[in-house]
């Protein structure tokens, strides 16, 4: 990078990080309000079946400090949050940060492979249509991709299982103790494949990509770098590749992350998706908070890289 | 007399419409000469393939002409060679009545093979500047870096910091203020004259042996094209480069040309050296040329306060090709005598004076035929 690209791309990235803080703060509020008006109690795990307006229930709330008021409960919990405290899980009496940085790896494998391998399928497909026109390869190998991304990813999950695990007995079901065996990442590949293939991220992708490099070629000064004998990639591969490519990418991260919560159901996958799950239905507050966070902050990041890439890339966007 | 730098011979590229089911026949049997060291003109209307003929000549027809054939030779550093070599193995073409009816083609092959024949030609031979030219330098690349490219690509200098210099000596060739702080400046940031300037150095710092110029006016303000115009004068005096220039605008063309080549609706319809084909008393002149003549405002017209005299009727479509000459229908000069060859056979481009060509039935040396 140009020393003149440094002071737009900083001054971009403390805006966003800036917006990122602000919209976290913005979700920690909206989650727990939704959390707050829904039924059910959290304690209720812990009481086992007993009433939550007995005595038992209200001595368990002072042990754990738990305020009277909505506004003392989210207070309390913010002002810990600001010190790197998340809590502990009221299921299982964890802290929340530890725990979520243990299955957020896997989630981020699941995701982050699967981004790859989407990626890998149709960058391919999308520069060869863009190049070349449509021909009888691409067009058959676009239609295919839009026909795996009409499907849902849960049935589709399951037919690979029912492929996989039980015609070929490749792979044990559970992938959770998999990882302590050998060869442990031949198991997620499974996975990360029907996340990649199913998350109706691959046809966009292709589509996204293949019309902006079509256009960016048919663009006056790529014909200006033929005239003068230059690389035609090397001038479209900016405006043309780079820009679309980390769009598409933070656009779809939202989608990845909620196919990861199936797809980790599905596949017995011991990421935050499935956290989550299990959260919502024990109405862990602590953990369900904290899951939001991480997953807005994932989302953020995704959004914070294609502003920075797009920033130091194109050289009027600096100048704003 | 040496052998012309570039030699276009009987030149025909023609595009499929789908949409009309038919050919358009952009360029249809264009043959020029381009002798070293001249500038040679083709004016003409939108659509009369003029600047196909240029993208042509340059491999640069992408949009997947249904034809190209003819030849296309280029005489430089002592190697001859023909731009069109070979290509017609990739199209098989369907005649009937001496009309193109079905074309079987290779797209592929076809495109590979021109852009192999076009390597080290490209950009090293012939370059080109373009119309609109912020948008023709890559918006995402400073000037500076556009340049060097260039002449790393094609000048013996391959080191970073002496193809710097280089490009920073010829962004003061071509009168640009300040240069080594232009050369860091991206196009967005420059007028549209700055950055023809700048075009124009990286064409000429690869140092080619014949410069296109298509339409280098197009898209700038009135007061910058005429001295653009001033700098192509200026440059082609110092270098004495030979070039193709490309305008719809006769005052240009006559501003830069030694000679002319007039063309409608795909064909050459006039050329000549420039003082003949725009003499104010030409003996014998093609109604077109004339007509075009008609429409620049002179100071007389002016002064009068007349109208200009517009070109009566559209553009030629070159999917209907008329049987007979191509300017009959839009022509004000046709006499009883010739109407019958007029709107039956198209007149042959003939001799009028020692190399002052025309397309008409009205010339006696044309009749002679």
């Amino acid at each position: 990078m140009k020393l003149a690209a440094i002071k737009p791309v900083s001054r971009v990235l403390a805006r966003e990080l800036g917006i990122t803080a602000l919209l976290l703060f913005g979700v920690s509020m909206v989650v727990f309000a939704i959390l707050y008006l829904a039924p059910g109690d959290p304690l209720n795990v812990l009481l086992e079946g007993q009433s939550p307006r007995s005595e038992l229930a209200l001595g368990m709330r002072e042990a754990l400090g738990v305020s009277q008021t909505w506004y003392g409960q989210y207070a309390a919990w913010f002002s810990k949050m600001l010190q790197g405290n998340f809590g502990n899980s009221i299921r299982t009496g964890l802290p929340v940060l530890p725990e979520l940085a243990r299955v957020g790896v896997y989630t981020l494998t699941l995701t982050l492979g699967s981004l790859a391998l989407t990626l890998l399928i149709a960058v391919p497909i999308a520069v060869h249509a863009a190049a070349h026109g449509e021909t009888a390869g691409n067009t058959a190998a676009t239609i295919a991709a839009y026909v795996l991304s009409a499907v849902p990813v849960f049935w589709f999950g399951y037919i690979m299982v029912y492929v996989f695990i039980h015609w070929f007995g490749m792979f044990p079901l559970i992938s959770g103790t998999a990882a302590r065996q050998e060869h442990a990442w031949l198991y997620f590949l499974v996975p990360i494949f029907v996340l990649g293939i199913a998350s109706g991220t691959l046809s966009e992708m292709i589509r996204h990509l293949r019309e902006e490099l079509s256009r960016v070629l048919a663009e006056d000064y790529i014909r200006t770098a033929r005239a003068k004998g230059a690389p035609v990639w090397r001038h479209a591969f900016k405006e043309g590749f780079l820009i679309p490519v980390t769009e598409i990418m933070s656009a779809k991260i939202p989608f990845l992350l909620g196919g990861a919560v199936i797809v980790e159901q599905v596949f017995n996958w011991p990421g935050m998706g499935r956290m989550a799950w299990q959260a919502a239905q024990d109405r862990d507050f602590p953990v369900i908070m904290g899951i939001a966070l991480v997953a807005a902050a994932f989302v953020r990041l995704g959004n914070l890289l294609q502003r920075v890439v797009f920033t130091a890339v194109n050289p009027r966007a600096s100048r704003e | 007399m040496d052998a012309p730098l570039l030699a276009i011979e009987n030149l025909r590229t023609y595009f499929y419409s789908r949409a009309k089911r038919a050919f358009i026949r952009s360029v249809d049997g264009v043959s020029l000469d381009v002798a070293r060291g001249e500038t040679l003109g083709i004016v003409g209307e939108s659509g009369s393939g003029k600047s196909v003929t240029a993208l042509s000549a340059a491999g640069l027809v992408t949009a997947g002409p249904g034809v190209i054939s003819g030849r296309i030779h280029l005489h430089s550093n002592g190697a001859q060679r023909d731009l069109l070599d070979g290509l017609e193995k990739y199209a098989r073409v369907t005649e009937q009545d001496g009309r193109v009816m079905a074309v079987e083609k290779d797209e592929r092959g076809w495109r590979k093979h021109s852009e192999a024949l076009m390597a080290g030609v490209r950009g090293k031979e012939i370059a080109m500047i373009f119309q609109n030219p912020r948008s023709a330098l890559n918006p995402y690349s400073t000037i500076g870096k556009q340049l060097v490219e260039t002449i790393r690509l094609h000048t013996s200098l391959k080191g970073e910091s002496e193809a710097r210099e280089r490009a920073v000596h010829w962004l003061e060739r071509v009168r640009i203020d300040s240069p080594r702080l232009r050369f860091d400046n991206f196009p967005y940031g420059m007028s549209g004259g700055m950055c023809q300037r700048a075009m124009i150095a990286m064409a000429l710092s690869a140092e080619p042996s014949l410069l296109i110029a298509d339409e280098p006016t197009t898209g700038l303000d009135a007061t910058i094209q005429s001295r653009i115009v001033d700098l192509l004068a200026q440059l082609k005096t110092e270098t004495g480069i030979t070039t193709l220039l490309i305008s719809h605008d006769i005052s240009v063309i006559q501003r830069l040309s030694d000679r002319i080549a007039v063309m409608y609706g795909g064909t050459v319809v006039e050329t000549g050296r420039a003082a003949e084909v725009l003499a104010p008393q030409a003996q014998a002149r093609h109604p077109y040329t004339a007509a075009l003549l008609a429409s620049i405002p002179s100071a007389e017209t002016i002064r009068r306060k007349s109208y200009l005299q517009a070109i009566e009727g559209e553009v030629l479509d070159t999917i209907e090709v008329p049987r007979g000459c191509r300017f009959y229908g839009r022509c004000n000069r046709v006499t009883e005598a010739i109407r019958e060859s007029c709107a039956g056979l198209e007149p042959p481009l003939e001799e009028v004076a020692p190399g002052h060509k025309v397309r008409c039935w009205l010339y006696p040396a044309a009749g002679k035929a």
